[in-house]
């Protein structure tokens, strides 16, 4: 199995948890109850019976075979499912100039794979959906080994390419993630579909995440010489000097993140810049240990 | 020290030069497609850069620099006078240098009077030399400003038909001593062949007897006399002819070999238009024997019938010796002088001939070089772009 996830950050993650802001409370004590025993599906544990047990939750067999009764308990499931969305548009493609073989979108899985071994830490369900035009990937929220490799298998088959999910494709979405859940976007956000998306999501009650995924080039533009810039969306093409573009570059790209921030914020959706070529777990620590350490000690 | 080109036109290869730098150019104004997905935040209309940018400039300056030393290469450079103008002492073999009163640095750098005038303490050379050419050889070897200090012996040996005239002032140092002298050729005598025929039989007793008188009694049956019809030997030994009429192809054909022919007077000898100069006169200055050249050998000839009445000089007592001396002439001119009057004069013609070093095979080494340098520049695994 491939791990996506390099030794060092796996070893950070350990002190990580993803805590929500809305299930606080609603079943038991502590962040979210996530290990809950009682009805359910996946087996936990036996345990001797005690007056006031339902019948029906004794073991039959087994006090066939030891003559004692036991009551056979399940996991109830988590009441907080954690949403990975994921860009696949084809900007997600991109890579930087010094390390062409790392693109947005392998800094992505990773992220994902860094996510998925949390939620099975703390034993929460955690579902996936990938979104490009060709129309939507999606994997219902599970936990456990299972779910995780289902998760691998899943995103090592998905092809990459083509704009933004268009808004008349998303109805599974909107079927799948209910009100209690935990959102977390990864996209580039260079596009109006994924801003609005989180913007639509966050005013429809959801806890929503955005993880901004940029490239170094991005950030520093450290193209010196002709160029010529192929947008891989659009196809546009454009000439240019890289020393010459590179300050209205950075002063009119600052511009429109600022902007799509100061949305990001009107709406309570919490954000977090990661520029791929930092360590994978710094997103998730900016997002669930600084503020919400403060938030919840 | 002076440097020069022998070839100064092949500097036009320079023009090779502006090569590279279209190379390092050409290459700047290419467009590397990049995938960039903030693409709508990039300037519409980016500003042209008009200035100039060459790629890798250390590349180029290497390959300028390679282009130019190969014109410089073809322009064979020289570096001239290589001496300056300090003092230059010349010793003649045989002479003892302890005895002239010259500076221990001037002794240090002291040359041989020698083909290539090597150093003195390099070792000895051969103690005989034509010190008279040596002389003149060095004189117009030297830059002008040079001065000159020739130490010799008082006996000098190797003199030619003039004294030296030298373009510089030259101190003549004359230290006790002598040179060696040439060593002789020891050269076998050659054999002489005598043929005559019948018009002639009565003068072969002078050649015979004359003969005879030369060689020692050890050698005398060497001497080879028959009539025209015999055999003849090779171009080594000398022959004598004695026959009337047209020379017969095989005595054309020895002479031509490198043989000497002395041929009797009414023997006639080819036209070649070849210079005639007499060998002997008699005593009225009227010519005896005549020479010409004829092929590779020497064709002489008798202008007078042998007989005591044409040619009283036959009894006389010298006639063997002159004889041999028309046959072989001596190998060594008498060349022995005192120092003391074989001092060079001034007035010699300036003709600076220039020892010059040539700087093609450092340069060719230095291309090599750059030529790995610039391999090893252009092969980089870490270069980006390829000019």
């Amino acid at each position: 199995m491939i791990d996506l996830i390099p030794p060092d950050v796996r070893s950070r993650l350990k002190g990580l948890r993803i805590v929500t802001r809305r299930a606080v409370g609603s079943h038991g004590l502590g962040l979210h109850r996530s290990h809950s025993r009682g009805a359910g599906l996946e087996f936990a544990q036996y345990r001797a019976y005690e007056p006031g047990d339902e019948l029906r939750q004794i073991d039959w067999k087994l006090y066939a075979r030891s003559d004692k009764f036991f009551v056979r308990e399940a996991e109830r499931e988590s009441p907080v499912a954690i949403w990975v969305l994921m860009d696949a548009s084809a900007s997600m493609m991109q890579a930087d100039m010094g390390r062409p073989d790392w693109r947005r979108f392998d800094a992505a899985k990773g992220l994902t794979a860094c996510i998925a071994e949390l939620a099975l830490q703390q034993g929460d369900r955690m579902g996936w959906m990938a979104l490009n035009d060709a129309g939507l990937r999606l994997l219902p929220p599970g936990s456990g080994l299972r779910q995780r490799d289902r998760l691998l298998i899943d995103m090592m088959a998905l092809e990459v390419g083509g704009g933004f999910i268009l808004t008349d494709q998303l109805a599974p979405l909107w079927e799948r993630i209910g009100a209690q859940d935990l959102v977390i976007l990864l996209s580039d956000c260079f596009d109006e579909g994924a801003v609005g998306l989180a913007v639509k999501l966050a005013s429809a009650g959801r806890e929503m995440l955005v993880i901004e995924m940029l490239t170094a080039d991005e950030r520093d533009f450290p193209f010196d010489g002709g160029h010529r810039f192929r947008d891989p969306e659009t196809g546009r093409e454009l000439l240019g000097d890289g020393a010459a573009l590179r300050s209205d570059f950075l002063r009119r790209f600052g511009e429109a993140r600022a902007a799509v921030h100061a949305r990001f914020d009107a709406v309570g959706v919490r954000h977090v810049d990661y520029v791929i070529d930092q360590p994978m777990d710094l997103p998730l620590r900016r997002l669930f240990t600084a503020q919400d350490a403060a938030e919840y000690s | 020290m002076t440097p020069a080109l022998l070839l100064p036109g092949a500097l036009a290869a320079l023009a090779a030069l502006i090569l590279p730098i279209i190379i390092h150019i050409a290459r700047r104004s290419e467009q590397h497609p990049t995938d960039f997905a903030a693409l709508r935040w990039l300037s519409e209309r980016p500003r042209p850069r008009s200035r100039l940018r060459l790629d890798e400039w250390p590349l180029l300056v290497l390959r300028l620099l390679l282009l130019a030393l190969l014109a410089l290469f073809l322009a064979q450079p020289i570096l001239s006078g290589a001496n300056g103008r300090q003092n230059y002492v010349a010793v003649v073999p045989g002479a003892d240098l302890r005895q002239a009163r010259l500076s221990a640095e001037e002794r240090g750098r002291a040359h041989w009077l020698a083909p290539g005038f090597p150093l003195m303490r390099d070792g000895a050379v051969a103690a005989f030399q034509p010190i008279g050419s040596l002389m003149r050889e060095l004189d117009a070897q030297l830059p002008p400003e040079a001065m000159l200090t020739i130490v010799t012996p008082s006996i000098v040996q190797g003199a030619d038909g003039d004294r030296p005239h030298l373009s510089r002032p030259v101190r003549w140092t004359i230290v006790p001593g002598a040179m060696a002298e040439r060593p002789a050729a020891v050269a076998p005598p050659a054999s002489i062949a005598v043929r005559y025929d019948d018009a002639h039989a009565g003068e072969v007793r002078y050649i015979r007897a004359a003969l005879t008188a030369l060689l020692p009694p050890d050698r005398r049956k060497l001497i080879d006399v028959a009539p025209v019809g015999a055999s003849l030997p090779g171009p080594p030994a000398r022959l004598i002819w004695l026959s009337g009429g047209s020379l017969p192809p095989r005595v054309s054909t020895y002479v031509q070999d490198g043989g000497t022919a002395l041929v009797a007077v009414d023997a006639l000898v080819p036209e070649a238009g070849n210079t005639i100069f007499t060998l002997w006169r008699d005593q009225s200055s009227a010519p005896l024997v005549t020479e010409q050249a004829f092929g590779k050998g020497r064709l002489l000839r008798f202008t007078k019938a042998l007989r005591p009445a044409a040619m009283p000089t036959l009894l006389e007592a010298d006639f063997p010796d002159r004889l041999k001396s028309l046959l072989d002439p001596p190998a060594v001119l008498p060349a022995r002088a005192t120092a003391r009057d074989y001092a060079p004069l001034p007035g010699g013609s300036r003709m600076h001939v220039a020892r010059h070093l040539d700087l093609q095979p450092w340069l060719a080494l230095a291309i090599a070089l750059l030529f790995l340098a610039e391999r090893w520049l252009a092969t980089r695994r870490t270069r980006a772009v390829a000019p």
